[in-house]
């Protein structure tokens, strides 16, 4: 006696959806240069490492006689899986199968993956295209009735979509048409990749938006160029496979979740490594800029630099590193954009990024160049100084490690907020740095304004002044004082960097931080 | 094989400081074409790659929008 008549069926039935929406919706999937979403799992995860969890969930037709005849899947593919031999859950829309439009996900499915992640605490991978929400209206007729979103017992998605983000890595893929509800998926991850041609990301598309007298192409409505400049979505590639490989190593520098360690490396680099090239960086002329990213990538574990948010708030550059093989969240201004001042969208990506800092133990390395926030009428109108502030709030909230290195502007409010307001944490300032209230552009003829009306040859009058104060700001002569504790010769930056590495290790606890991160 | 023109946009809103190459200029890649000035610096734009001017699309002292067209290339 066996059962091989019901192992014969499960068979039958898991080849049934592995079928998909069928042939021709794979081929068409495929002429439009989109893998299936059995495909992308297995190019994200470990060959042959993914464990599916409801393969045969879906839609069956059964002849009179009550055998199968077709069975449909979920459009929703989910499970375990191991990254570099770390166990992840992944789950995925199919495209084929619907559109990867809600009506046929069977509701409980992604639920269910997104507690997996959270209650075995695993990253999750989300690979996202359609909608995946309440469904296309014509669920209204299909299920006679109209959806109120959420509705009764539909919120648990919606409560882990967000909640993930305070327990373990949420990495978001679109790789395709994503709106509604995928997009909210893709958008609430700590990390999200879409290709260039082949996806885009919105609230609504392009027949929606006709509506409202905006006709415009998928591309020019949520395409890669819109939604990454926006910050709406953090890395664009060329294709599927590079999204898979950016999942792979952003997974790598983080813990499984809140309660564990990142992972270490064996360390490859010599943490004294010194480059020559940091003693001449940084012009003398201070008018004049310099190319941040060669800074970064001398003095971090050699190759290790994993930018995250390029193209948005570009005047801080942000990104996971090594150092001497531990991971670190690394943010350093870019003078290229707006001389490195914080605009409010700079503002905003510090919050995203220190929170994600604090969330997962990673002690923060901070380059500094910041002559202040971003001032004029249109930053005004942008609010960056309420930007601002909760940026300088979220670096206080902060508990993990920091350490700081000024590069060289440090100026106002926003260059106060090089380091936690409220603990010790190493700062060194560069041979170029300098510092101030103000600048003194602008700052003398605000502060010597009596002397500049009484002067016969006003422009006279500033040259000497700021001659003046030019002689009396030194960074010595604040180090004389005590008010900067360090000054280092750039080409020390690696050595010590590392040591801050060193240091902060024994610091981390693998325990929830008090921080709730918000998506 | 002459490709057609590219057009090189500001990736800031600046005022244009200064123009260092006219149409027909041979440029080099990473030198710059014209210098803007944001918040008291000079932020080079520079060509992507080697190539020639073909147009100057901003003058000396006008103020540009971030991604407005500023210049246009050819390899």
């Amino acid at each position: 006696m066996t059962w091989q008549p019901e192992l014969d069926e499960l068979r039958a039935r898991e080849a049934e959806a592995r079928k998909l929406g069928g042939a021709d919706k794979i081929a068409r999937q495929h002429a439009g240069g989109r893998l299936t979403v059995r495909e992308r799992i297995e190019g994200v995860v470990d060959p042959g490492s993914f464990h599916e969890v409801g393969a045969i969930a879906g839609q069956a037709e059964y002849a009179p006689d009550g055998t199968l005849k077709r069975l449909t899947p979920s459009n929703c593919v989910m499970g375990r899986a191991q990254v570099d031999g770390r166990p992840v859950v992944v789950v995925g829309d199919d495209f084929t199968v619907r559109g990867g439009s809600a009506d046929a996900t069977i509701r409980e499915k992604p639920i269910m993956a997104e507690r997996m992640a959270h209650d075995l605490r695993l990253p999750i991978i989300r690979i996202i295209e359609g909608s995946g929400g309440g469904g296309s209206v014509k669920t209204i007729e299909t299920t006679g009735r109209a959806n109120l979103p959420g509705g009764v017992g539909g919120t648990q998605l919606y409560h882990y979509t967000g909640a993930n983000l305070s327990v373990v890595p949420v990495v978001g893929l679109g790789l395709g048409s994503v709106a509604g509800l995928g997009a909210a998926r893709l958008a609430a991850s700590h990390y999200s990749v879409m290709t260039k041609e082949t996806s885009a990301m919105f609230v609504a598309g392009p027949p929606v938006v006709k509506r409202l007298g905006e006709d415009l192409t998928k591309q020019e409505l949520g395409g890669w160029e819109i939604q990454t400049k926006a910050g709406a979505v953090d890395h664009a590639v060329e294709s599927e496979a590079e999204a898979f490989d950016c999942a792979r190593r952003f997974l790598s520098y983080l813990p499984a979740s809140v309660h564990a360690l990142p992972p270490v490396t064996t360390p490859t680099d010599d943490p004294a490594r010194r480059e020559e090239k940091l003693f001449t960086h940084i012009p003398r002329d201070r008018r004049r800029v310099y190319q941040m990213r060669p800074i970064i990538n001398a003095v971090v574990d050699q190759g290790s630099f994993f930018e995250m948010g390029r193209m948005f708030g570009r005047s801080i550059i942000t990104g996971l590193a090594r150092l001497n093989g531990k991971p670190v969240a690394l943010m350093a201004s870019d003078p290229f954009f707006y001389g490195g001042s914080w605009t409010a969208d700079a503002c905003a990506k510090i919050i995203r990024f220190v929170d994600l800092a604090e969330t997962f133990h990673l002690p923060v390395v901070y380059l500094q160049d910041c002559p202040g926030f971003m001032v004029g009428l249109a930053a005004e109108k942008a609010a960056t100084i309420r930007l601002g502030v909760r940026a300088m709030a979220a670096v206080n909230q902060t508990t993990v490690p920091w350490c700081t290195m000024i590069i060289r502007n440090a100026f106002g409010v926003a260059g106060v907020v090089h380091q936690p307001a409220n603990r010790y944490s190493p700062r060194y300032a560069w041979l170029s740095a300098r510092w101030g209230s103000l600048p003194l552009e602008g700052g003398i003829e605000a502060a010597y304004a009596a002397d500049m009306a009484e002067a016969e040859d006003p422009a006279a009058k500033l040259a000497e002044i700021e001659e003046r104060l030019n002689r009396l700001r030194s960074p010595f002569r604040t180090a004389e004082a005590f008010w900067v504790e360090e000054i280092i010769d750039p080409r020390d930056t690696r050595r010590l960097l590392c040591e801050f590495a060193d240091l902060a290790w024994p610091l981390l606890t693998p325990a929830p931080s008090g921080l709730r991160m918000r998506p | 094989m002459a490709e057609s023109p590219i057009t090189i946009r500001a990736e800031i809103g600046a005022s244009v400081w200064k123009i260092l190459a006219t149409p027909g200029a041979a440029v080099g890649e990473e030198e710059p074409i014209l210098i803007l000035e944001s918040m008291k610096m000079e932020i080079p734009v520079v060509a992507p790659h080697d190539g020639v001017v073909v147009e100057i699309l901003v003058a000396e002292g006008q103020q540009v929008e971030e991604g407005q067209a500023v210049a246009t290339f050819r390899r």
